[in-house]
């Protein structure tokens, strides 16, 4: 009998377990050996793929555009989540509280939602289109600007920001802002009651309300989102992709996009795969914190 | 929308729930704005994909841009099929998203039952891979899956990318489906319909499945929703011609910046790719929710 459910078990799961390892550990783990190995997919047939130790990470550490990636990837990272989360937390706060045309505000702040990260990138850009875009044509007829702005092109740098880092990063801010929403709201709701009532008898305001009750209660959801933030922010890829490959002048590149041109413009898998064990390296660091403070809890 | 709020805002306060029920006029005003500017941040792109495909592409590519169409008109709808083959990379989206999206609710459904149900030696070891599949970024295993989908000669076919669909879809699917068959049957289910003389595979089939039909579905929704959104994969495993699915297609049009003229066109192939999604987010909303924030609430 006991043999029977072991047997029945590992039927059941084995295609799952199949597929995970086959299209996710084991391409992990090769993409890994990739990243020590010449992969020169034009010299492949004559060189072979021979191990080089550490040859690509140095290669691609030493490539100025690289570094400027990692910067520009954590710098993308930093701006989503800081401003996202800042966002969401007033927007969380509105549709939860009672008023009349709750449901549909709450709908049109989800509207984002329901558009494919690719579509969002297009009309985005229409949106941004330098003589086109009704946001220069609403400042200029208010007087705050006196030409356009080149919001996808303009090349010029404050530090290392620059307007089209900006500008991607407002659209990956948009269509991430569901999602975090719903997070919050579903703190939100887990809040007790009389917490706030207590608060309130004791002569609070608003924002007391806010600090010492709202955002202590919300610390698991926060902490589970800014994981999840910061490993996607990390892996982010199509947006920066399709807005700008990366451009003007590597100011929105980031690192998947990176090793994505250099594996499929260049073919040079050896330094695409290097770039992406950067990735899978600072990913699995947050990985591991977030899957310990989550067991800690599920254990429970 | 603004009205709204300001009545909303001094609501009666046994109802209130949390924030923003308060007297002081300067929050308030404060509150309203600040909420204004983030909705037109939230509806202006969208407000713009629409009002310019209604245009006619005389009036789309106007400098100063017109807000509102001056003649509403259908062409662009007509013309979004002439600029990309849009029709057919429906057909491809719909056909990949659909077929993954079964196989990956069957392969889900499967194994996590007995992850959710069953104590046995590697089930912890199976979810961390799983977890760990889920949360790692898919630019850190694309090379080796591309070679993998070349080698089985899949490169430019269905198959390949639904293959690399089911791999991408699974993880999560599992996860939900695990956190969905442990909250809402009770174990006693089974172990009535074992006693009863089922076996194993027995109980999960013909008791379980037929209440968790509910969840399956919104599994099935999701990951139908998962495929239809990428673009990485599917520019890899299904590039060429007339294979490609609609968000490559769109993807590549906007990255190659065809003119404005077209751009009413560009704009309602848009409108209509983001209408299969819409529709089904209406249904697993919910689930999604549920899903997404599982675990996470816990405190």
């Amino acid at each position: 009998m006991e043999r029977d459910k072991l047997i029945f078990c590992y039927v059941m799961v084995a295609p799952a377990l199949i597929l995970t390892v086959g299209l996710g550990i084991y391409p992990m783990l090769a993409s890994m050996v990739m990243s020590f190995q010449l992969y020169d997919l034009l010299q492949i047939n004559a060189v072979g793929t021979p191990f080089v130790g550490f040859e690509n990470y140095i290669a691609v550490f030493q490539d100025p555009r690289f570094v400027q990636t990692i910067v520009n990837t954590v710098l993308f990272t930093i701006i989503a989540v800081v401003v996202s989360i800042a966002m969401g937390l007033f927007l969380s706060q509105v549709i939860n509280a009672n008023f009349k045309g709750r449901a549909v505000l709450r709908t049109l702040v989800f509207v984002p939602w329901f558009v494919p990260p690719v579509v969002a990138s297009a009309i985005w850009m229409w949106l941004l289109q330098t003589e086109r875009s009704p946001i220069n044509h609403a400042l200029q007829s208010m007087g705050l600007i006196d030409t356009d702005i080149r919001f996808l092109t303009d090349p010029s740098t404050f530090g290392p920001f620059s307007i089209p880092m900006m500008a991607v990063a407002a659209v990956r801010v948009w269509n991430g802002l569901p999602v975090i929403i719903i997070f919050l709201l579903a703190g939100l709701q887990s809040i007790p009651k009389g917490l706030y009532e207590a608060a309130e008898i004791d002569g609070a305001s608003i924002m007391q309300k806010f600090w010492f009750v709202t955002l202590p209660m919300l610390r698991p959801v926060m902490s589970v989102l800014l994981a999840l933030l910061v490993m996607n922010g990390l892996g982010q890829f199509e947006i920066n992709y399709i807005m700008t490959r990366g451009g003007p002048q590597n100011l929105t590149n980031i690192m998947a996009v990176y090793s994505y041109q250099q594996a499929f413009m260049f073919f040079r898998f050896d330094y695409a795969a290097a770039a992406s064990g950067v990735i899978l390296l600072m990913t699995s660091v947050v990985c591991i914190f977030y899957v310990r403070a989550q067991s800690k809890d599920t254990l429970r | 929308m603004t009205r709204a709020l300001e009545n909303g805002a001094i609501a009666d306060p046994a109802r209130a729930k949390t924030g923003f029920r308060n007297n002081d006029p300067i929050t308030r005003f404060v509150v309203v704005l600040v909420m204004g500017l983030m909705l037109v941040y939230i509806l202006l792109p969208v407000f713009w994909m629409i009002k310019s495909s209604f245009q006619t592409s005389l009036e789309v590519q106007a400098i100063p841009p017109i807000w509102l169409p001056e003649t509403w008109s259908l062409d662009a709808y007509f013309d979004a099929g002439l600029l990309i083959p849009l029709w057919r990379y429906m057909f491809n989206s719909i056909v990949v998203s659909v077929v993954s999206a079964v196989i990956t609710t069957a392969i889900a459904a499967t194994g996590a039952y007995v992850l959710a149900r069953y104590r046995f030696p590697g089930a912890m070891l199976i979810l961390g891979m799983i977890l760990a599949t889920q949360l790692i970024p898919a630019i850190t295993r694309v090379f080796p899956v591309y070679f993998l989908v070349q080698d089985l000669q899949l490169l430019n076919t269905y198959a390949g990318l639904i293959l690399a669909y089911v791999g991408f879809s699974l993880p999560f699917a599992i996860l939900l489906l695990r956190g969905y068959f442990q909250t809402s049957s009770p174990p006693e289910l089974e172990e009535a319909a074992m006693i009863d003389g089922c076996t194993h595979f027995g109980a999960f089939w013909r008791v379980i499945l037929p209440i968790s039909l509910p969840g399956l579905a919104a599994v099935t929704i999701f990951s139908f929703l998962n495929s239809w959104n990428d673009f990485l994969w599917a520019s890899l495993l299904l590039s060429s011609g007339a294979m490609k699915t609609v968000q490559v297609g769109i993807g590549d049009f906007a990255s190659e910046g065809g003119g404005v003229q077209y751009i009413n066109a560009f704009m309602a192939a848009c409108v209509i790719a983001t209408i299969p999604a819409l529709i089904l987010f209406f249904f697993v909303q919910r689930w999604l929710v549920s899903g997404l924030t599982a675990g996470a609430v816990k405190g």
